[in-house]
């Protein structure tokens, strides 16, 4: 008789609970995750506020959206960010064309991959920023040793996400293109491609955060314009604020670039079984 | 008619999978092959797909040698291996890609409406239960018409109801262009049920072991008492294939069962 009770109270609470947190998924799950950074950013804004610090190593969140708006006002702003996307945009496309024919030649024929990934690999050993010097003396200090730059560190994860993708497509579904005849070009649209898509495009993204890591390292080198170049001016005037606009812009601008790829691929990739989706999330 | 001549097949590892099988098949018959495990029923089956080179021996269609995939010769394998990022109505129209357009949704809503999955045309293959991603494989294999049809135990992966639909839907289908078929399997029962002749096959090195015809109409009843004769004398086969002792084997051959044999 006492043990029902506590069993019926089980078996009817996930019932009850299952409506809940479906509507909280939908809305709340990304605001909540906003709730943290919300809460210190107006705590940190109260504290200065109160004049329980001066905010001046660390500038609260009214005056960072200041010098951003006066960034924005003077035109500075837009000359910054589109110096720095212009770097990462072409070192980005450089490095994925790179790594997508060689990879995509190292995963498909054996010989190659014998001749050519061992010396990748080794390339791939060293620090990138290592290059940097050198790409200088060769390339100049100006624009293309800093495209290369960011070309190299994107270039790595985009040739090993491409091998590898190719490297485990399933044999028995390359088998079901043999069986319908499919040869050499017909193979690789029809059967290779779709099944490498969802591992390319976590390699992209991989290489466009580091695409965003290098062209800060670029930046910092020497630029005169570029996000990075407000970084390295805030630390030399002293002005916090300035460098963390141009960090919250980084973000921004990551987050955004990542989520446009993300976009672009969805419709590709509908087709997958993946946990994430299942999920909802 | 398929003709299979001494095809023998060694692999590198020095280890003898097939060793001189013969056989004669006639156009439109379906041929059970049976066999304990290692007997080469699946390697004899890639040979004919022309999807592995036999070492030696031929493997003929209407005169015409085998060595490549052929469009006039279809497979099934055990798992459906659809396309994932293809619909189903795409993956059952996946070998008609030279065909106008018209004529291959034609072709594809028609092969849906005979498998019985119209409703998922547009599903993805992840969507579909075991049986019906099978009886999509199944209308992707049928659907250019091909003379032969091989099937590697297309159904041992299938709970025992799924499996009993499928080898009646099986036989539904093969009626409408009769083709060859070729089926792999290690199920008395199945083979029983679907073939006209039973090969069995000896392993290590695999070779052709013993025939049985099955005389029987279709559709056939699986609890009658023929059917259940046909099965023991399989069994029986198989066990002596297999260099079994049957130690019951007078009783298994008795006056109904030698009626049969």
């Amino acid at each position: 008789m006492i043990s029902d009770a506590p069993v019926l109270q089980q078996t009817s609470d996930p019932a009850e609970g299952a409506a809940a947190p479906s509507r909280l998924s939908r809305y709340g799950r990304p605001l909540l995750g906003l709730l943290l950074p919300l809460a210190l950013a107006l705590g940190w804004e109260f504290v200065v506020w109160l004049g329980w610090s001066n905010g001046r190593l660390v500038p609260p969140p009214s005056r960072v959206l200041a010098t951003i708006a006066e960034l924005a006002r003077s035109g500075e702003l837009v000359r910054h960010i589109a110096a720095t996307l212009w770097r990462v945009g072409l070192g980005f496309a450089f490095g994925v064309v790179a790594g997508t024919l060689l990879g995509a030649i190292s995963g498909y024929w054996s010989l190659a991959r014998r001749l050519l990934d061992p010396t990748v690999q080794a390339l791939r050993a060293i620090p990138s920023l290592a290059w940097v010097p050198l790409f200088i003396l060769w390339l100049g200090i100006f624009e293309t040793s800093k495209i290369a730059l960011i070309a190299v560190g994107v270039f790595f994860p985009v040739y090993l996400g491409v091998m590898g993708a190719i490297l485990s497509v399933d044999r028995k579904v390359v088998e079901v293109g043999r069986t319908f005849r499919l040869s050499g070009f017909a193979m690789i649209r029809r059967i290779l491609l779709p099944a490498v898509l969802p591992a390319y495009v976590v390699s992209l993204r991989v290489g466009l955060g580091l695409g965003w890591m290098f062209v800060v390292a670029a930046e910092l080198i020497g630029a005169s314009e570029g996000l990075g170049y407000l970084l390295l001016d805030g630390q030399q005037l002293g002005k916090p604020a300035q460098i963390l606009a141009a960090i919250v812009i980084f973000a921004i601008l990551g987050k955004l670039t990542d989520w446009l790829i993300e976009l672009a691929a969805a419709p590709f990739l509908r087709w997958q079984d993946a946990f994430g989706r299942a999920k909802g999330a | 008619m398929l003709a299979l001549d001494r095809v023998s097949k060694t692999y590198p590892n020095g280890v003898q999978a097939l060793a001189r099988f013969s056989a004669e098949i006639r156009q439109g018959e379906i041929i059970a092959i049976i066999g304990g495990s290692g007997c080469g029923k699946s390697t004899l089956l890639r040979a004919i797909a022309g999807l592995d080179r036999a070492s030696s021996g031929t493997v003929t269609l209407d005169e015409e040698a085998i060595a490549s995939p052929h469009a006039k010769i279809g497979i099934i394998f055990q798992e459906p291996r659809l396309l994932p990022w293809l619909s189903v109505a795409d993956n059952i129209g996946f070998g008609l890609a030279d065909l106008p357009a018209t004529e291959r949704r034609g072709k594809v809503a028609r092969a849906l409406e005979r498998v019985g999955l119209t409703e998922k045309a547009q599903a993805w293959p992840r969507e579909l239960s075991g049986g019906q991603a099978q009886r999509v494989a199944i209308a992707r294999a049928l659907v250019p018409q091909p003379e032969v049809l091989l099937l590697d135990e297309p159904f041992s992966a299938l709970d025992a109801f799924t499996r009993r639909d499928l080898q009646d839907h099986l036989l539904d289908l093969w009626a409408d262009t009769r083709p060859t078929l070729i089926l792999v399997t290690h199920d008395v029962d199945e083979a029983v049920v679907l073939a006209d002749r039973v090969l069995v096959m000896r392993p290590r090195p695999g070779r052709l072991f013993d025939q049985i015809e099955i005389n029987l109409g279709r559709p056939r009843d699986r609890n009658s008492p023929l059917f259940e004769n046909f099965k023991r004398s399989v069994l029986t086969s198989l066990d002596r294939s297999l260099d079994r002792s049957v130690p019951d084997r007078d009783a298994t051959q008795g006056p109904g069962q030698a009626m049969w044999w």
